[in-house]
């Protein structure tokens, strides 16, 4: 048995052996499953029972998921918090990721000087604190001190001025792209070292074949690079159905204005801890967070069942 | 097919000079090896023809036009390259047609030159097949066939055997000689392996650290090496060289004080500090008069053939290929002779 | 020498959003040492002897706290990776040497954690923190950020791992050396490379994270760097100079930093994101 050879190679009894195993492997394990797996699971049990303030848990079924989607009280603004993460997320993957991989592919561009200048200085802004830059750019944009309004009308756009953060159809477009301009160093980076791993003369074949630096981006780079975008796009997906702190920061808890900035996370805190307009609700609030989960999973499964079976990852 | 003419070709990377005045005439449909050590600037030479390399100074024409300032594509030259480079995202047959695309040609005429070219070179059930999918001889292959289609002036190919296997690479060999006389083209190729070079080349050029040390015909650069460095890197096992004075017209004595029964050159005066160099295969058993004397020190047999290890004098080792069963034992005392034509002196 | 208009071009868009990932950095910092009326007046210009004025620092700094966030911030992270390192290390390494029958499927659990976010359970984890009487200890705080790094830890420095040749760990059991003694004395001091690309990945979020200080360890004497500025940011707010001292009091740390760093930071990232 595979297993016995193997104790005979460590020179161990199985007894030795279980010792060994259990010293390296427990410490992780245990810390693990109490912090990341129990809560979890925990969590998704809890939505499935009812309490209330000092009466004992009752289990409800499902009750509590139709409360959420469907009972108007708690439906609309969870509704609202999914669009609003939607159209968040959509946001990144159209503006973050597009810009994310055309920087990347200039950076990539041979005998290119300042690369690393270029490259460190443009991710500069992904390794402050989102508390940092939301109030940043609150300062920039705020009417107050009138920044924003004068770089605008510098270039004749100073129509285009107003208290975006203020106002409910501006306010979350303009919170997405804030957390664009700080996050875009991530996608950078990780596209542009899978294009680093594009053998140069792979380039210089294309080169010899007649392509420009175009072309060849298009009809050489990016196709041997969808992997990576697949995983740039799984983890933008992960990374803001779990976004909270920017809005948080900027907007407060009650993601103003009138919600409009709401997304499933700052729901989610709402919920649990309570805020001036209502108690704390750790049931609802772990059944806001199993919603959360059930779509986080959906959208790994999708890459992980479509996309990653598709794509081929090319060893050179 | 076309000539190629280099003229005081120059290339520095900032303070350090890469190739160093390179004069070399390409003959239309000629085949001509660029070999040397690592590092002597081959594949540069190799990349600045094909436009893959600025160059600082100098000419490179292709078929009488000057291509200095032209990028690659429009130099008329294809390339096969040490890894392949094939595009693993595409099958053989894309592959393969994938330049012209760009070109303006138009689909049928890439198709027929596709289906030629594998033709040519027995790719036909590989076709739809990925890289990945091919041995390393189908992948070299197919890189050839990506350059056949391109129908180019010149071929130019770098190290394209170092990546097989021993027995792979000997076939490869004739394969691509088969080639050059059915197209009748004009190749340039980079090796560092002096075999390769020996078997395929029209010409040989012979180049370390920048320059050009010597350029001809195979057999002439054996025979008639121009310098030392020619001498060593031309022949397996490399040649014989001791450091000698001139003793008399028809003697020389080496450091340790062994002497060497040569005719000597009239151009070398007596006294005069000398190279002597002489090819194992050009030494034998003296069946008369001897021209040195050695002691044995091992033998390594291989059939037929066999090294000889011998000391001619303190720290002086000597090769001597054998032939058959010559019975020698270790220790024992060699008299050895050689043809007067075969020696070689440098200064 | 010839400067061709495409690269001339590529230049441009690079530089110009360079400039942009920079802009909004450099004048918070800027205006933070002008004086009020200056910051209003004339906002895009350096401060000049007479707009020089530190009052913001000087409102920043006679708070007190803003050592003990750092103090805090710093004993976290630093908390943090070390055990993450030490444990993720471990569990790796068992992982890819020992072939043992759950070997995969322990794999796969710790896998999960890399896709799952942690902050899902929070309301559990506030109640068992609770529980064990750790709330508003960086004690917490630290748990939970090196549950939610080991898988990330693990896989990467597993693979690493996989990479040292076996010929090593032969030789060392045929020398005799215990299970122990080969994994701290022979594989630890290679995972250098590995290490560095782990730190750098767990260190970031765990600086940065404003939700677990927020709802384990919101007490003036616990919190974060991170979260110190956002309250003292949300009290301030009307105060200009207060709140851009305070901005670039954080800042300023962190780009130093980060410039001292860069090369290994990216390097780190680079590496660890091939797999």
């Amino acid at each position: 048995m595979a297993q016995d050879s193997q104790i005979e190679l460590v020179g161990l009894n199985r007894r030795s052996y279980i010792r060994v195993l259990a010293f390296f492997l427990l410490p992780a394990v245990l810390i693990y499953s109490l912090f990341s797996i129990y809560p979890l699971i925990a969590t998704i049990v809890d939505s499935f029972y009812l309490r209330h303030d000092q009466a004992p848990m009752t289990y409800n079924g499902l009750g509590n998921f139709y409360t959420l989607l469907g009972d108007t009280t708690w439906s609309v603004p969870f509704w609202n918090a999914f669009r609003n993460n939607c159209y968040f997320f959509l946001i990144h993957m159209c503006v973050q990721n597009p810009v994310g991989l055309a920087l990347a592919g200039l950076l990539s561009l041979p005998r290119l000087r300042l690369r690393n200048a270029y490259r460190t200085l443009i991710f500069m802004p992904t390794m402050l604190s989102v508390v940092i830059i939301g109030f940043i750019w609150q300062l920039i944009l705020s009417p107050l001190w009138g920044i924003w309004k004068m770089l605008l009308g510098s270039v004749g756009l100073g129509y285009f001025f107003g208290p975006y953060l203020g106002e409910e159809s501006t306010a979350l477009i303009t919170i997405a792209l804030i957390s664009v301009w700080q996050f875009v160093g991530i996608p950078m980076i990780l596209i542009y070292t899978a294009l680093l791993a594009i053998p140069d003369e792979l380039i210089d074949a294309a080169t010899v074949d007649g392509l420009n630096q175009w072309r060849a981006f298009f009809y050489v780079k990016l196709p041997l690079i969808w992997p990576t975008i697949g995983l740039v796009s799984v983890l933008t997906f992960v990374a803001n159905f779990n976004a909270f702190d920017l809005i948080y920061s900027m907007q407060g808890a009650l993601a103003g204005p009138n919600f409009a900035t709401d997304i499933m996370g700052t729901l989610f805190y709402r919920t649990f801890f309570g805020n001036q307009l209502q108690l704390g609700d750790p049931t609802m609030g772990s059944t806001i967070a199993t919603m959360m989960f059930v779509f986080i999973l959906i959208g790994v499964m999708i890459y992980l069942f479509l996309i990653q079976r598709r794509m081929q990852r090319y060893s050179f | 097919m076309a000539n190629v003419s280099i003229k005081a070709l120059n290339k520095s990377y900032g303070p350090v000079d890469v190739l160093k005045d390179i004069n070399l005439e390409v003959e239309d449909g000629s085949f001509v090896v660029l070999v040397g050590p690592s590092g002597c600037g081959k594949s540069t030479l190799l990349r600045s023809i094909a436009g893959l390399e600025p160059v600082t100074s100098g000419a490179i024409s292709i078929g009488g036009r000057v291509v200095n300032e032209l990028p690659p594509a429009q130099r008329e030259i294809a390339m096969v390259f040490q890894s392949y480079a094939l595009y693993p995202h595409m099958n053989v047959e894309k592959n393969m047609g994938f330049g012209l695309r760009f070109s303006g040609t138009p689909r049928a005429e890439i198709d027929a030159r596709v289906s030629e070219a594998a033709r040519i070179l027995q790719l036909d059930p590989l076709l739809k097949r990925r890289p990945r999918e091919l041995s390393g001889g189908q992948r070299q292959r197919v890189a050839i066939g990506r350059a056949i289609v391109r129908k180019p002036q010149v071929f130019l190919f770098d190290e394209p055997l170092s990546n097989l296997d021993a027995a792979l690479r000997v076939n490869t060999r004739v394969e691509i000689a088969k080639l050059h006389k059915l197209l009748k083209a004009t190749i340039i190729y980079v090796t560092h392996d002096q075999v390769e070079a020996m078997t395929l080349a029209d010409k040989i050029v012979v180049m370390n650290q920048g320059r050009i040390e010597q350029a001809g015909k195979p057999l002439d650069l054996y025979y008639r090496p121009a310098n030392r460095f020619v001498a060593n890197f031309i022949g397996s096992p490399a040649m014989n060289m001791f450091e000698v004075t001139v003793k008399s017209r028809s003697a020389v004595q080496t450091k340790s004080g062994a002497a060497i029964k040569t005719q000597v050159p009239l151009e070398f005066k007596i006294g005069e500090a000398l190279t002597f160099g002489i090819r194992p295969e050009h030494i034998s058993a003296a069946k008369g008069p001897a021209n040195f004397s050695v002691t044995l020190d091992m033998v390594e047999r291989l059939g037929e053939l066999g090294y000889a290890h011998c000391e001619l004098g303190t720290g002086e080792k000597l090769i001597v290929e054998l032939r058959g069963e010559a019975p020698v034992s270790r220790g024992q005392k060699l008299q050895l002779a050689f043809d007067d034509a075969n020696v070689h002196f440098f200064r | 020498m010839k400067i061709k208009f495409s690269t001339l071009a590529v230049h441009v868009v690079l530089a110009g959003y360079t400039a942009l990932a920079l802009a909004p950095i450099i004048l918070v910092i800027m205006n933070s040492m002008k004086a009020r009326k200056a910051i209003f007046l004339a906002p895009l210009t350096p401060p000049t002897p007479t707009s020089f004025d530190l009052i913001g620092y000087a409102r920043v700094f006679s708070d007190g706290a803003i050592g003990t966030y750092y103090m805090n911030s710093i004993i976290v992270t630093l908390g943090t990776i070390v055990i993450t390192l030490l444990f993720g290390g471990m569990a790796g390494w068992a992982l890819s040497e020992y072939k043992f029958r759950f070997n995969k499927l322990i794999g796969i659990y710790l896998a999960i954690g890399i896709m799952v976010p942690i902050r899902l359970g929070s309301v559990a984890i506030v109640s068992m923190i609770s529980g064990l009487n750790l709330i508003n200890t960086l004690t917490a705080l630290i748990c939970v950020y090196v549950a939610q790094n080991l898988p990330l830890a693990v896989f990467i420095l597993g693979e690493f791992m996989n990479q040292i040749p076996k010929d090593l760990r032969e030789a060392a059991r045929c020398d005799g050396l215990s299970e122990y003694n080969i994994f701290f004395h022979i594989i630890l001091p290679l995972l250098r490379p590995a290490m560095a690309t782990v730190a750098v990945f767990t260190m970031i979020p765990v600086w940065n994270d404003l939700w677990f200080p927020l709802i384990l360890a919101p007490s003036r004497g616990k919190q974060t760097i991170t979260l110190g500025v956002q309250q003292f940011l949300g009290q301030y707010i009307t105060d200009w100079n207060a709140v851009l001292a305070a901005l670039s009091t954080a800042i300023i740390p962190v780009l130093i930093f980060y410039i001292l760093f860069s090369k290994q930071l990216i390097r780190g990232l680079t590496s660890g994101a091939v797999k």
